[in-house]
């Protein structure tokens, strides 16, 4: 902060470097948090966040420069050390025991005991609901933390870092798993942090948020930073352009050649998950799937791919009623689906990137019952080219390429089954701006070459960037439609949250 | 996250693999196989006689029933399973191959035990696919259900085996090499070739890997872990061939605890058992290690008690070093 003299800072790190063999990841980086600070770290994917992260949370040592805590030098030698100095890294992957209760979670390694050794389960409840009070956290402590939502989890996994003594928090992109409203309540949870003095280093790659949370922000760029400045001073094409080197290039919409419908849905509804849901998406046309975390948009997208059986209603493709048994049959009638969860649904995470392209569609690459492996390298090696995705090599193991390349690869993987309707939940979550335009110039292609496309999204920006008409689900429903020109952030988010 | 990692670093990767990476990349395509040799030219300092033809073919004699259950075992590894039937499935064919030779022809006996075997495998993987069963359970009541069949088809006798043309299968010799040897050979390289150039073998290493995933993609994954279990009931089964044929005899105690060494020459040959990952080249060559092991142990008298302690630690030091380097 300007002013500050040093003993003022939390955390004064400078000139952090970090090498991987021959591959400098973090080059001579400074960064300093004031106490009640809340610093945004920006950055594509690759530009060295992680790794910065990995260096305050004790994970990596670096190879050059010096931390300071509260004015004095600290070294850290593993995570524990960092958590030794009030460092905590929450991680988008929660490190909570789903079996265990809030309160357990919250003692967890280090339990209070009684006067006999035993666990003192009262005194245990009392400083958590405390806790909890204090920091405006509304969750039944008791219950054990799988079956409460991540959002919670995540609260939780806060509230513990401050139980504690936390001085400094780094979140490693916690909005990335939250709807809207939630994201409201995690960024008042952090306002509280902020006035008892706690700094943070928030990251994320949704710049919005950091122009409502940060007071200053810092941009890597390949490993290097490229500024620090108050966030009053600055605005988003500044952070963008300090992110990927260059002017963005603003997005004009192209109108596209619309054809005959292909997918239709008339009153499909699914027990529990939605009601009467109808649409139409047309040969060369996107249309956007929006609403709250819940509304039932993915379980749509489940119910037209076949995993989820539908209990009434007509889906039609072409105009022909169809009923589909599974992915199987989905895949062969011509319809992809990426998965909003990579992790869990999309990647074959220890088989190369080869493989992972064309395991929707073996039988493209088949003659007479065998492989015919030249034309498999062929389809990839044009999939490669064509989504840009950057990899050693088809046999580098998926899992060692970034989160946009990995998405790229399942994107690419969609295509093989020649599909005509094609269905993306969040496209481009975990991905970084410049995969991210890659990825919406990919989707619109497809659309100009006559493919019938629907984008599900939790980002307004993404949905309507995108899509020639907007569908807003609200509870298992459709709430709206609306067409391009009137669909706006407060059109769709009305709709999505407002009866 | 993984950008941390050279090969996510912009079309550069290739050149700057980090030691590590390679490290763990010759561990995981060649260190096995460097093992083997190294354990060679160990043996054959230690002893004369490990080098010489006829050793070396009672190792290929002695690894071959072992080495086929297990190939069949690498299939269902792959898929992250675990099939701890396959020794009571070879007794089971081993007593039907007796049994059926006593009246019928070979022609007859072998396509029936090997059937039966199919069959008990098919049973494990309705079991594993559409029931749900976790295979270890299955699979650890197959080992108990099979191993009673045998027993009760034999009534607790064994059946001899008169049959001479039987007798030669497993004993004797084509082009110098044992039949067994070729046996495990033939079902090594159909296997191979399965599982690396057939959408089928693709899919069971997709289904290993991220089962939610390959079903997402449109693989059979029912069906295919369906058929992964009839593989290795029926690989039994030929494993069982050569056992009655070697020891002319239709024992229902055959193959007790062979699942075990099975399961061990495949994680030994470097497959790994969180599925996915893997091959059966590899499980030859930890077929092999384990043999030769066994063989230069015998060879320089070495107590069969303390043999027992060697091939432990051997397993466990084995998936230590593929664990370490998988990490890296």
């Amino acid at each position: 902060m300007r002013g500050a003299t040093m003993t003022d800072l939390l955390l004064d790190a400078r000139g952090l470097t970090k090498r991987f063999g021959d591959n400098v990841v973090l080059r001579d980086v400074d960064l300093s948090v004031a106490p009640g600070e809340v610093h945004a770290i920006v950055g594509e994917n690759g530009a060295g966040k992680s790794t910065l992260i990995k260096i305050l949370g004790g994970v990596h040592r670096a190879d050059g420069g010096s931390m300071r805590l509260e004015g004095r030098e600290i070294s850290l030698s593993s995570p524990q050390a960092a958590l030794d100095h009030g460092i905590v890294v929450i991680h988008q992957e929660l490190s909570l025991a789903p079996h265990l209760t809030t309160v357990e979670n919250i003692f967890l390694g280090h339990f209070l005991r009684n006067a006999f050794g035993m666990l003192d389960h009262r005194r245990m409840r009392a400083r958590t609901d405390e806790l909890l009070k204090r920091l405006s956290i509304d969750i039944d402590p008791t219950i054990p933390v799988g079956r409460l939502s991540i959002a919670q989890q995540q609260m939780i996994e806060i509230a513990k870092a401050i139980s504690v003594r936390a001085k400094l928090l780094i979140l490693d992109e916690p909005t990335a798993v939250l709807d809207a409203n939630r994201v409201d309540t995690l960024f008042e949870l952090i306002g509280r942090l902020k006035s008892e003095g706690i700094g943070v280093v928030f990251i994320s790659h949704h710049l919005e948020e950091i122009f409502r949370i940060a007071d200053r922000v810092t941009v890597l760029r390949d490993g290097s930073r490229t500024g620090t400045e108050p966030v009053r001073d600055v605005d988003h094409d500044w952070l963008v352009s300090r992110m990927i080197g260059r002017e963005f290039e603003s997005y004009t919409s192209k109108q596209r050649q619309r054809g005959e419908v292909v997918l239709e849905l008339e009153g499909l509804s699914s027990e529990g998950a939605f009601e009467a849901i109808s649409l139409q998406v047309r040969a060369g046309e996107i249309v956007g799937l929006a609403g709250l975390i819940g509304a039932g948009r993915t379980e749509v997208a489940q119910a037209i791919f076949g995993v989820r059986k539908h209990s009434g209603g007509t889906m039609r493709l072409n105009g022909a009623a169809v009923r589909l048994s599974g992915p199987r049959a989905a895949t062969r009638r011509g319809i992809a689906y990426v998965s909003e969860d990579r992790k869990a649904f999309g990647l074959l995470p220890n088989r190369p990137v080869r493989e992972n392209m064309t395991i929707s569609n073996l039988a493209r690459f088949t003659s007479f019952g065998v492989l015919r492996l030249s034309r498999e390298r062929a389809f990839v090696r044009e999939q490669i080219e064509e989504l840009d995705i950057r990899l050693s090599g088809m046999q580098a193991t998926i899992s060692t390429l970034s989160g946009g390349n990995q998405q790229k690869a399942l994107l690419g993987r969609a295509l093989a089954g020649r599909p005509k309707v094609l269905i993306f939940d969040e496209p481009t979550r975990g991905v970084d701006i410049g995969a991210k335009r890659e990825i919406y110039r990919f989707i619109e292609d497809l659309a100009e070459e006559g493919a019938a496309i629907l984008v599900i999204s939790s980002e307004m920006e993404e949905v309507i960037r995108l899509s020639d008409r907007i569908i807003v689900m609200r509870s298992g429903r459709v709430a709206a439609e609306l067409q391009r020109a009137e669909a706006s952030e407060e059109t769709i988010m009305r709709a999505a949250t407002m009866a | 996250m993984s950008e941390t990692t050279p090969s996510s670093r912009p079309r550069d990767g290739a050149g700057t693999r980090s030691r590590q990476q390679i490290f763990s990349a010759l561990i995981g395509r060649t260190g096995v196989l460097a093992a083997l040799i190294l354990l060679i030219i160990v043996s054959s300092f230690l002893n004369d006689r490990f080098l010489s033809v006829p050793n070396l073919m009672n190792v290929l004699r002695q690894v071959s029933i072992v080495g086929i259950l297990a190939v069949g075992m690498t299939f269902v590894i792959l898929t992250k399973g675990i099939d701890l039937s396959v020794g009571s499935i070879l007794g089971v064919s081993v007593v039907l191959f007796a049994g059926i030779l006593e009246t019928q022809s070979m022609a007859v006996a072998i396509p029936l035990g090997i059937l039966a075997a199919m069959a008990l495998g098919l049973v494990n993987g309705l079991g594993v696919a559409f029931a749900g069963i976790p295979p270890f359970i299955m699979t650890l009541g197959m080992l108990s259900f099979a191993r009673g069949l045998a027993f009760i088809y034999t009534g607790g006798t064994p059946i001899p085996i008169l049959d001479e043309a039987f007798f030669n299968l497993g004993n004797g010799y084509t082009f110098g090499v044992p039949n067994p040897t070729l046996i495990l050979l033939g079902t090594l390289l159909v296997s191979g070739f399965v599982l690396t150039q057939t959408p089928f073998g693709r899919s069971v290493y997709a289904i290993g890997s991220n089962e939610d995933a390959a079903r997402l993609s449109g693989v059979p994954v029912g069906l295919y872990t369906t058929i992964v279990y009839v593989i290795s009931g029926g690989v039994a089964g030929i494993s069982g061939l050569v056992y009655a044929s070697q020891l002319s005899v239709g024992t229902p105690i055959a193959g007790q605890a062979y699942e075990l060494d099975a399961i061990a020459a495949v994680v030994v040959g470097g497959t790994s058992l969180f599925g996915g990952k893997g091959s059966v080249t590899g499980t030859l060559i930890g077929t092999l290690i384990i043999g030769v092991l066994a063989n230069i142990l015998n060879l320089t008298g070495v107590d069969p008690f303390v043999q027992q302690l060697f091939k432990g630690a051997l397993i466990v030091v084995a998936v230590f070093i593929m664990a370490r380097s998988s990490r890296a």
